[in-house]
């Protein structure tokens, strides 16, 4: 819309208001909220006088994504945000894949990719079996597609 | 909750290009969602060095044209168990598997060889069956031994300890290797000559063997190793040398070296 210009630069202090898919609302101070590119865009067209829907976000996860984006707002210290941020990804699996999901839909890049890495560390180091029971996933190969992929990467089982 | 059902693809192959090329291929067994993501380029292009492209692209055009039609995961093993040819031929590129650091060799044609071009001290031989290049250096005779070689930094992997190795043989008829050390090294250029060693190259049989068999069929020797500490400037230079003893010395034939990073570093 061309009249979102003069509303998402003219001052810098304004607040958003994101609304969860369980209808809570967060005022978020909009510096902090445009570090997500999908609140951003939807500022963009024109919902930023009004109350932002964010459908796939619930409340819980929401206000953990905006003490996020608070605090990366902050002007907090390299040093500080770094062990903040370590706090913040140690949490339980569900509350991982929670964020994970949140900040993939928000497309809030430093946080997916902070996320993503915690991901990753769990699962360096271990054997397919381990991965399915770490995340709840279910073998859908048969015995023949499982052998074929074994014997294509048969150098990662050695 | 199963979360390859819910993430988007591309939100999973995020997740598997920060562990490992190992991981990446364990993951491929653990579901079809996983196995899709794993398999991605997006995955193995993050284990490829980031200029693999200028890399690849001076090999001949129909090798260049192969490699670039291939997936990135079999772009990665291929260059991880076939060495290309780059630079005219005169190098080779390869890839670790563990870790996707790069590795070199300069074949003896890219080095530069004291008398090198003197044919009474120096002869040149294709060894087709032998060697990954179209030519080695064979040694008639020198009193002096005096082989360099210089590579920019920037070519090698980040944070990486590189070590440098000579590839060579021996023919039944040689001399001068038996009974004198040469000197080996291994030095940042500009900077001060580190850390030399004298080694003989053909040690007498009683003797512990440093030179130690290759796959390839021929005989390497560690020359050194330096911290390369990030995408550097500068150049390092690789040395072989001999030049106090005044004894003549024959026979040595010359593949190249090269330069990989030390095991597990």
């Amino acid at each position: 819309m061309a009249s979102s210009e003069s509303t998402t630069t003219s001052t810098t202090t304004k607040v958003l208001r994101l609304k969860s898919s369980d209808n809570e609302i967060f005022g978020v101070e909009e510096k902090a909220a445009l570090q997500s590119e999908t609140i951003k865009s939807l500022a963009e067209d024109g919902y930023s006088e009004d109350v932002i829907p964010l459908f796939n976000v619930e409340k819980k996860t929401l206000a953990k994504i905006v003490e996020w984006l608070n605090k990366h707002a902050s002007g907090s210290s390299k040093e500080e945000l770094k062990r903040w941020d370590a706090d913040f990804v140690d949490v339980d699996k569900d509350v991982l894949y929670d964020l994970l999901l949140a900040s993939n839909y928000l497309n809030i890049e430093v946080l997916l990719h902070q996320l993503a890495q915690k991901v990753a560390d769990m699962i360096k180091g271990k054997k397919p079996e381990e991965i399915r029971q770490l995340f709840g996933i279910k073998n859908d190969f048969t015995p023949e597609e499982e052998a074929e992929i074994r014997r294509e990467n048969a150098w990662a089982f050695e | 909750m199963d979360i390859s059902k819910f993430l988007p693809e591309e939100c999973l192959a995020h997740i598997i290009s920060l562990t490992s090329p190992q991981d990446a291929c364990r993951s491929a067994l653990v579901s079809h969602n996983f196995q899709s993501a794993a398999d991605s380029d997006a995955v193995w292009k993050r284990f490829l060095p980031s200029n693999y492209l200028e890399i690849i692209s001076s090999t001949t055009a129909s090798s260049y044209s192969q490699l670039t039609s291939l997936s990135k995961k079999e772009l990665y093993f291929h260059l991880c168990n076939n060495p290309i040819l780059i630079n005219n031929g005169m190098m080779s590129f390869a890839l670790e598997k563990q870790n996707g650091k790069t590795c070199y060799m300069i074949g003896a044609r890219g080095l530069s060889i004291m008398w090198g071009h003197t044919p009474d001290y120096w002869n040149w031989k294709s060894l087709p069956d032998q060697s990954r290049f179209s030519e080695v250096a064979v040694l008639r005779v020198v009193w002096w031994l005096d082989i360099k070689w210089r590579i920019e930094a920037k070519n090698l992997s980040p944070k990486t300890t590189y070590a440098a190795y000579l590839v060579f043989k021996f023919p039944i008829f040689r001399h001068g290797f038996d009974m004198r050390p040469v000197k080996l090294g291994v030095h940042l250029e500009g900077s001060e000559v580190g850390v030399t060693r004298s080694v003989l190259l053909d040690p007498p049989a009683n003797m512990h063997r440093w030179p130690l068999e290759r796959e390839d069929g021929w005989m390497e020797i560690e020359m050194g190793e330096f911290y390369n500490d990030k995408e550097g400037d500068g150049n390092i230079v690789c040395s072989v040398s001999e030049a106090d003893s005044h004894n003549p010395k024959h026979g040595i034939i010359i593949e190249g070296i090269e330069l990989r990073p030390k095991d597990g570093k």
